[in-house]
């Protein structure tokens, strides 16, 4: 199981080439938000979700694509897709 | 409601790599996809397709209030490089796309017959947030009017609707 305080920092490294605001990078919690708090284009959203099936050798659904909008909703489809794999 | 889109095709070009693998699925249904492999400038297509998906979101957004981020599920019908419809959820969008060399731009109405009253919104022109939309104040007809706002790179668009 990994931690989630681990995920946070792969996230920071995964999603900082799409982000100019490095102070908002910086100050990134569970509750930022992609769009709204790191204003991320969103055609940029998509290459964030290829980079995280890449890490974590996943394969993230429609679905669940369209609730990550959050470092939450991040957090939550990465442990539970790193999860049915093991 | 409105919903528009432009994309700075110079800028697109340096921040997103449409050919990467896997991202093209990611956005685009089937038919799109094929849309795209045959079109003549694929990457024009590309980003013809995808303001059209952007700027009926907005309004799709805006009515229904849900927030996500699923483009397949925003299904364009091409007409022709400028005409078209966007489908959501059996919501149906009407779009009209400008396309130039250094740019695309999309708007996105809920009636083909809107596309008769757009006014374009300059830089200078106040707009304020109400109940969370951009909304200007028409000092003619006394209402309110929902502005849709574009912003990539060089360029900056906005956009509603005169009242009728």
């Amino acid at each position: 199981m990994i931690q989630k305080q681990e995920i946070i920092e792969q996230l920071k490294e995964i999603i900082k080439p799409y982000v100019n605001d490095k102070l908002a990078l910086n100050s990134l919690t569970e509750t930022t938000d992609f769009i709204n708090d790191l204003k991320i284009n969103s055609a940029n959203l998509v290459d964030v979700v290829l980079d995280i099936e890449e890490k974590y050798n996943i394969v993230i659904d429609n679905e669940s694509m369209e609730r990550m909008v959050n470092v939450q909703a991040a957090i939550e489809i990465i442990e539970t897709k790193v999860g049915e794999k093991n | 409601m409105i919903g528009n889109d432009i994309v700075d095709l110079a800028l697109a070009k340096k921040e997103s790599n449409w050919q990467r693998k896997g991202f093209l699925e990611k956005i685009f249904t089937q038919k799109e996809q094929l849309l795209i492999k045959n079109a003549k400038n694929s990457e024009e297509m590309v980003w013809n397709l995808w303001t059209r998906k952007e700027a009926a979101y907005k309004i799709y957004n805006r009515e229904t209030g849900f927030r996500g981020f699923n483009p397949v599920k925003l299904v364009c019908f091409y007409e022709d490089q400028s005409k078209g419809t966007v489908s959501c959820e059996g919501f149906l969008y009407y779009t009209q796309t400008f396309v130039s060399k250094e740019f695309i731009y999309t708007i996105a109405v809920l009636e083909k017959e809107y596309f008769k009253y757009l006014e374009k919104i300059d830089v200078a022109t106040k707009i304020s947030k109400i109940n969370g939309i951009p909304s200007i104040f028409d000092n003619v007809s006394l209402v309110v009017k929902p502005v849709s706002i574009s912003h990539h790179g060089r360029f900056w668009e906005a956009v509603t609707m005169l009242p009728f």
